[in-house]
């Protein structure tokens, strides 16, 4: 009965002229407009008033690179006859793996692209070599050819390893109360306790974004990564079992140490670019960075008349172990071209000409005018300095200073990126006393020995 | 049983009509699911196809990235049920699911109950009660990260400006009590619709039983026991469902508000799910975690669900 009503509901409602024939052209046609759209995606790429667009894709890390990337790409924009370059910022505070691997899962990769956890993406066969018209631009310490002879990373900035991994202070502060930049790991500590003593915060860093808890934690641990510079870096003598988690328990001890003395509150869900305002604010007299110039020159724009000064953590001896990037492998870092652009061609040919345009000697004036190191092109004497940025001359000083030593830490490891990422939420967990440094060690060896088997 | 006496005898004969009848039913069906496959060649390859191929991945060791990849068995699996982070994870889930379901149905009702007894202005507190709830999940969590931020968040400005500078804390920071503000936030955020789904149910409770509970003596405090209660007993069944199955899927919020940090005390399964796929560059362990959490999102609701609907039964 319940059928017979609704058939002849159907058949009522059913519109006169609507013949079942068409209904089913109908549907068909609605399946078919359904699957049109869906086979069509994945397109990217395309022309603007005839010029072949492309896009940059970079993390947004401090406000000089945004600056730096948007007045080379409108400076490029303006001369070039045949392409043009479309900024695909992440967002800040987006994870840059994650970013990543959503858009390699969309099938939507830029030309150009702001490359890390290098390896992985070369491995899996998404970049596209750089050409000899690029390379031959650029000092040759600064690139290399990959196992295939191709290169396929070039700098984006001067590789001058992680010597923006340090500290930047309120000079006033110091001068006001007679201090003065550390020259020893023991002068650390004294000068943290002495701002403390004053009743002032001592230091501000952020952990609110996990990787900027690097910015603590590298120079702290630089000393101990350095002895096994010469054999290979010290995650690969973890992998031979040559070394353990457990060469790292002084850098933690000392991690936990100043996390619980002398960082101000709060640094759990501090952003990192917070601690500028922190430092600007007066509520702390330090702040961790990772930007070297770049965040002297966010500290400039927001305040010009910060005096501010920059320091890096000194090992006990004296020294300043600072982490030199490999120009290949996993830890190198810079402008990548896609392999997607180049079977586009033209895409692939537009990135080029970028790449050439941007190590050009008016475009690193440019970069430096913006506040950014330009990249060490072949050309680097004739490009003018930017030393007008309060703390910029203790910048450059670091580089001339006789303590600097640089070492490796390599690893053909190719999990080495998921076990960072790890490591740093492990770290954070100790720093925050929800592990026990024994604890962070166990479980940071155990997930170590789990990656790597796993090769 | 009636109607089918009803039926004129002047009818057409049913068993010469069968064979053409059968035919019509067989093109109206045709044209029927005609229409659904749009929607199903959409929902196929955007749903049953990936969730298909996560049960394969999650046996291989996929980054996610490269093409090539080795089938590990059930090493995934047993990695996560062995993994503290993982059911860390899972307890969090649990805490925000289950909680989030409780406290949103209990505070969801009384507002409801508050309304339905409103003869004023009930479209204006019924606007205001909704509003949360237009506002997505992601927006909202900004606002309220701004809010909580230590240093230069409203809720501790006030508090020091007040005068309870102890009072300032950490919210999104401090491990002891950030899952409880997570839980509070996601609270605030999807009550409305529950809310408003037990309004609609208030408001068709026949008034006659009322009236008559009334009548007999029964205070309100026994007319809501004895009359209204049982009969919001599918409400609260769908109510509690809705809610679990957007608590055990919460990610939004903790991806915008805490990053599943300080360390991982915050991460629920969910993001960890995301977080070991995406930004770890364990697609295929993520997939297994993807598995579980199915398992146990069915799992959770069936068992809540038997208990709701055998509760249905009684009232």
């Amino acid at each position: 009965m319940r059928n017979a009503r609704a058939r002849s509901t159907a058949g009522a409602a059913m519109p006169r002229g609507l013949s079942r024939r068409s209904l089913v052209k109908g549907a068909g046609g609605l399946s078919l407009a359904t699957a049109l759209p869906l086979a069509a995606c994945g397109t990217s790429g395309g022309t603007t008033g005839g010029k072949t667009a492309i896009r940059f894709l970079y993390a947004t890390g401090d406000d000089t690179w945004n600056a730096v990337a948007k007045a080379v790409a409108d400076a490029f924009n303006a001369q070039s006859a045949t392409a043009t370059v479309e900024l695909d910022p992440l967002p800040a505070g987006s994870d840059y793996a994650t970013a990543m691997k959503t858009m390699d899962a969309t099938g939507n990769w830029p030309a150009l692209v702001d490359m890390r956890d290098t390896s992985t993406y070369l491995d899996a066969g998404k970049l596209a070599p750089i050409p000899e018209a690029v390379t031959s631009l650029l000092n040759e310490e600064v690139y290399a050819p990959s196992e295939d002879g191709e290169v396929y990373i070039v700098p984006t900035t001067a590789l001058n390893g992680e010597l923006g991994f340090n500290i930047v202070y309120d000079r006033d502060y110091f001068e006001e109360h007679g201090l003065a930049a550390p020259t020893t790991y023991a002068e650390f500590v004294a000068l943290l306790d002495a701002v403390k003593s004053n009743g002032d915060g001592a230091l501000a860093t952020a952990a609110g974004e996990v990787w900027p808890s690097d910015q603590l934690w590298k120079p702290l641990a630089a000393p101990w990564f350095a002895r096994y510079s010469d054999a290979g870096g010290f995650w690969t003598a973890v992998a031979a079992g040559e070394a353990s988690m457990e060469d790292l328990r002084e850098p933690l001890e000392r991690l936990k140490t100043i996390t619980d003395e002398y960082v101000i509150e709060g640094w759990q869900s501090t952003q990192d670019a917070q601690t500028s305002t922190l430092l600007i604010n007066g509520q702390a007299v330090m702040a961790t960075s990772s930007a070297g110039i770049g965040r002297l020159n966010d500290i400039a724009k927001v305040d010009p008349d910060f005096n501010a000064g920059l320091f890096a953590v000194p090992a006990d001896d004296g020294k300043i172990h600072v982490l030199k990037n490999s120009v290949n492998g996993d830890t190198a870092s810079g402008f990548a071209i896609s392999a997607q652009a180049q079977q586009d061609g033209k895409q692939y040919d537009a990135a080029v000409e970028f790449l050439e345009f941007y190590f050009a000697v008016d475009t690193c004036d440019l970069m430096e005018e913006t506040g950014m190191i330009a990249p060490n092109i072949k050309d680097a004497d004739q490009v003018t300095r930017n030393e007008s940025i309060p703390g910029a001359a203790d910048y450059f000083a670091l580089l001339e200073n006789p303590n600097l030593a640089w070492f490796q830490n390599d690893t053909a490891m190719s999990a080495i990126s998921t076990f960072n990422t790890f490591f740093r939420q492990s770290r954070i967990e100790m720093q925050d006393g929800q592990t026990t440094i024994d604890e962070c060690i166990a479980k940071c060896q155990e997930e170590f020995e789990n990656l790597a088997a796993e090769g | 049983m009636t109607t089918e006496t009803a039926v004129p005898e002047t009818r057409t004969p049913l068993r010469p009509a069968a064979p053409r009848g059968r035919a019509r039913s067989r093109r109206q069906r045709a044209v029927m699911l005609l229409f659904i496959a749009p929607a199903l060649v959409v929902y196929v390859l955007m749903v049953i196809a990936p969730s298909l191929q996560s049960v394969q991945l999650s046996l291989t060791n996929w980054d996610g990235i490269n093409p090539a990849y080795d089938y590990v068995g059930l090493r995934n699996y047993q990695d996560i049920l062995t993994s503290d982070r993982f059911w860390n994870a899972t307890t969090n889930t649990l805490i925000l699911g289950l909680g989030s379901a409780a406290i949103i149905n209990v505070i969801a009702l009384a507002v409801a109950l508050m309304l339905d007894r409103l003869h004023r202005a009930q479209g204006f507190f019924r606007t205001i009660v909704y509003l949360p709830a237009l506002v997505s999940g992601f927006i909202a969590a900004t606002i309220w990260k701004y809010m909580l931020n230590f240093n230069f968040g409203a809720v501790n400005t006030v508090l020091r400006d007040l005068g309870f500078e102890g009072a300032a804390m950490d919210w999104l920071g401090d491990n002891d009590i950030v899952v409880g503000v997570l839980l509070f936030i996601i609270c605030f955020t999807l009550g409305g619709n529950t809310t408003l789904i037990y309004l609609a149910n208030l408001q068709s409770v026949p008034q006659e039983l009322v009236e008559a509970a009334k009548i007999d003596g029964a205070s309100g405090r026994q007319v809501f026991r004895y009359v209204t209660w049982p009969m919001l007993a599918g409400a609260v069944t769908v109510n509690m469902t809705l809610a679990m199955i957007a608590g055990w899927t919460i990610f939004d919020q903790v991806m915008v508000l805490t990053a599943g940090g300080p360390g991982f005390i915050s991460e629920t399964m969910a993001f960890f799910i995301y977080k070991v796929g995406f930004g770890e560059y364990r697609a295929g362990y993520g997939s297994a975690a993807a598995i579980v959490l199915f398992a146990v999102v069915m799992a959770t609701t069936v068992l809540a669900n038997r208990y709701m609907r055998s509760r249905e039964v009684q009232g």
